[in-house]
């Protein structure tokens, strides 16, 4: 066994630049993998936690830009007398907003004060916090990478320009980061601040842009997914042929629609992980064809000295694994460390500071390069158990 | 003297195995390049198009798209002191066309309607076709003043269903509305190819609105746009003003970062593809050193050499590089190359044709010699200073 261990060691350092440059070309693939697999399964986390809340989007069925009016909420409400299939419903308002001298846009919703921390229990708000937020009107919740990105604290009073009419600064104060709420861009206001400072315009721009008693959607929180699906039909059905008819969907495909719309980024990274396992793949492949046929002679006298087919299988095996193991642990630990332990945390770009790169990725990452390196070296092995040991040694120069 | 290249390429079909393997290696980085380089190059030429900076559109003052601007008709009525526009030879009219922006949701074709598409939908007047000049109706007719009908973008009405000429759709606010689609217009492959337009007042009716939800202005020749931009965001106007450029710009920035993260992506896959050819090229020139030490001998020189295995690298990686770009044509073709995505606050879908041009293979072939050439150096390198005599005598 030692000696098998000796001689692999010996393999893999003779040609050190071929052994560094396979490392390198299998684990530049791996890292690629494991930002991908991260983005991928930080949306996928998304998505799944979008799912576990049981909540329901209910839109206006002709445009996503068309607003519902906030009576709807009653109408929603009295299909469950009872309270226990439908928990709660918040209606939400987009407003956008930008800051000062900051030409990018935010993502900021006007909610519903008091059906809020029910619908969103995943904003898990403390009690200080819930107390803030029914206490203070102007009260605010930035997601932590805008509190990031814009320096704001909790405490701090800030000043938001919204998308939508009146278009005037609106002035809030910073309750929370949601430190643990899965969105970490969108900042949640309160509607009735937003109506309230919208009364004024109300008098300057007509009725039709909607200013007050109307939301952008409702968000319904069910009891089970048996509710879910129950009353994703059974809405729609109530409004249908009303002027306003709704369009339902669970919060999940809702959010996935608009990812999909955006670049469709989970199935274009899935593309190119997939493409860079192809070319780890060929990468290792070559270099365990040339050391094979570099050592063609050595493998001949192995086996005519006696070691069997399956030894030489096996070292060449073993090799192969060793080499994409060895690179596919630098691929993955790489950004591992990276995106954990360094400066590169801090950095206040959205896709920078949510990207989570969980050790089960690595772990993912390691297990495709052994499979890379058993790939990579079948064939070189498959021939090296078939050589023949006489026209080998025939062939020794 | 520099050696034949009859004699580098029969050097590729000595070691089989090695060149295919790193031929696949390349294939794959250089079939991702293209697609990304053809991505990039659809969105730019689509912008290309929306680059007339003598146009002006102008929103609320604090929204970020015509989606979610609201102009109420006395403010718009502001923008007729604007000295600097443009006015139609013919009538002399000022070339300045309210606009009123809102969406229709249609099912997506390449995927048999699994997904929907925010289209935009945009209230004109006859004033829209001279300041955005190059919309032009290029089949059926235009709509009529009044009537509920349509006129379809091209590229929009190749990848959304139901917006061909006779459909019909329900629209308004509350759906109630039917309309007709009765013409298809270009506007060059730029980002209004991506809407669907119809009379303003028809739609304003159908939406229970009032206000327009953007205001686009024609400026004459020689005048700065800067100046006009500061007059309408001045006192006197107090609105918001882009010109065309700088506008689509700001909406299809979201679409931007993500084809930055893709590059960075690829690089690195360019890097790998690096190390595979380097490694490829070292075992050529470890299993040719007394080769080598021949040519050296007969008289070819050091430069010859390393010359000599570049230009074999060189092979290997345009051969690559045209299978990439093979198999990337042939991805787009079962795919489909049609594409829409988001404008980063109108919601719309912003829609586009990747096509293979000539510059993006070209880019793809000179992306894939460059990698060929930087693999190959230090290989080359390392030949081309083969110990003569010592090698000679190897066994």
């Amino acid at each position: 066994m030692p000696l098998r261990v000796v001689y692999l060691y010996r393999n893999l350092t003779r040609n050190l630049s071929r052994t560094l440059l396979t490392c390198c070309a299998v684990a530049l693939p791996m890292t690629i993998y494991v930002l991908s697999m991260a983005v991928i399964k930080g949306i996928d986390r998304f998505l799944d936690n979008s799912a576990k809340q049981l909540r329901l989007v209910v839109g206006h069925k002709t445009s996503i830009i068309n607003p519902l009016p906030r009576g709807h909420r009653a109408k929603i409400e009295a299909l469950d007398p009872t309270h226990q299939r439908i928990m709660s419903i918040c209606g939400v308002r987009w407003i956008g907003g930008t800051v000062q001298n900051e030409p990018h846009p935010l993502s900021t919703l006007a909610v519903e004060p008091d059906t809020f921390a029910q619908t969103f229990s995943d904003y898990y708000l403390t009690t200080e916090e819930m107390a803030d937020w029914q206490r203070n009107r102007q009260a605010i919740i930035v997601g932590r990478a805008t509190a990031q990105r814009f320096h704001w604290n909790v405490g701090d009073r800030i000043q938001i320009n919204p998308s939508v009419p009146p278009y005037t600064p609106f002035e809030f104060k910073v309750i929370s980061t949601a430190p643990k709420a899965i969105d970490p861009i969108t900042n949640i206001c309160r509607l009735d601040y937003l109506e309230e400072l919208t009364k004024q315009a109300v008098t300057i721009v007509p009725e039709d842009w909607k200013l007050q008693g109307w939301v952008s959607f409702f968000f319904v929180k069910c009891g089970s997914q048996a509710d879910v699906d129950h009353f994703r039909v059974a809405i729609d059905a109530l409004f249908a042929h009303s002027p306003d008819e709704t369009r339902t969907q669970d919060e999940k495909t809702f959010i996935n629609e608009f990812i999909k719309q955006q670049f469709d980024l989970p199935r274009n990274l899935m593309i190119l992980a997939s493409l860079t396992v192809f070319v780890a793949i060929m990468a290792a492949a070559n270099t365990m064809s040339m050391n094979l046929r570099d050592r063609m002679n050595e493998t001949a006298i192995l086996k005519s000295l006696g070691f069997s087919g399956r030894v030489i299988f096996g070292l060449i095996q073993t090799e192969g694994l060793a080499l994409c193991l060895s690179g596919g642990l630098v691929g993955a630990l790489t950004p591992y460390v990276l995106f954990t332990y360094s400066p590169l945390r801090n950095f206040t770009v959205p896709l920078i500071q949510t990207l989570e790169i969980q050790p089960i990725v690595c772990v993912q990452a390691m297990g495709i390069a052994l499979v890379i390196g058993m790939l990579a070296s079948a064939w070189p092995a498959w021939v090296g158990l078939r050589l023949p040991v006489i026209s080998a040694l025939r062939n020794l120069e | 003297m520099a050696l034949p290249l009859k004699y580098h390429w029969r050097n590729l079909f000595v070691r089989k195995a090695t060149t295919v393997l790193t031929i696949l290696v390349i294939a794959a980085v250089i079939g991702v390049f293209t697609w990304v380089t053809g991505f990039n190059s659809a969105l730019k030429s689509s912008l290309a198009v929306a680059s007339d900076d003598r146009k002006i559109l102008v929103l609320k003052r604090g929204s970020t798209s015509e989606t979610n601007s609201a102009i109420p008709v006395d403010e718009y009525a502001k923008l007729n002191q604007l000295t600097e526009m443009a006015r139609d030879p013919n009538s002399n009219e000022p070339l300045l066309s309210p606009e009123m922006m809102t969406q229709l949701s249609r099912p997506r074709i390449r995927d048999e309607g699994k997904t929907w598409g925010n289209i935009a939908m945009r209230g004109v007047t006859d004033a829209a076709f001279k300041v955005h000049s190059n919309v032009k109706l290029i089949s059926g007719r235009q709509f009529s003043t009044g009537a509920q009908e349509l006129i379809v973008g091209a590229t929009t009405a190749r990848q959304f269903s139901g917006l061909n000429i006779g459909d019909e759709l329900q629209l308004g606010y509350s759906g109630n509305r039917e309309y007709t689609i009765v013409g298809t217009f270009s506007a060059s492959g730029g980002p209004m190819e991506s809407e669907v337009w119809g009379y303003l007042p028809s739609l304003l009716n159908s939406y229970n609105r009032t206000m327009y939800s953007s205001a686009a202005l024609r400026i004459k020749d020689g005048v700065d746009p800067e100046r006009v931009l500061k007059e309408i965001e001045g006192p006197a106007i107090q609105m918001s003003a882009w010109t065309e450029p700088a506008y689509w710009k700001a909406q299809t920035e979201n679409i931007g970062k993500y084809l930055v993260v893709t590059s960075i992506l690829v690089t690195a896959m360019a890097l790998a593809a690096i190390f595979s050819i380097a490694n490829t090229m070292f075992s050529m020139v470890a299993g040719r050193t007394r080769e080598v030490a021949m040519l050296r001998t007969i008289g070819f020189s050091q430069t010859a050499i390393l010359a000599g295995f570049v230009i074999e690298a060189v092979f290997l990686s345009v051969i690559g590089g045209i299978l990439g770009c093979i198999g990337c044509m042939a991805w787009l073709a079962e795919m489909g190359n049609t594409k829409d995505m988001f404008g980063a606050s109108s919601f719309t879908s912003l829609a586009f044709d990747i096509h293979l041009t000539a510059w993006t293979v070209g880019t793809a072939l000179a992306a894939v010699v460059i990698v060929g050439v930087v693999g190959a150096l230090v290989p080359a390198m390392r030949a081309s200073r083969v110990a003569v005599i010592s090698a000679l005598r190897e066994p």
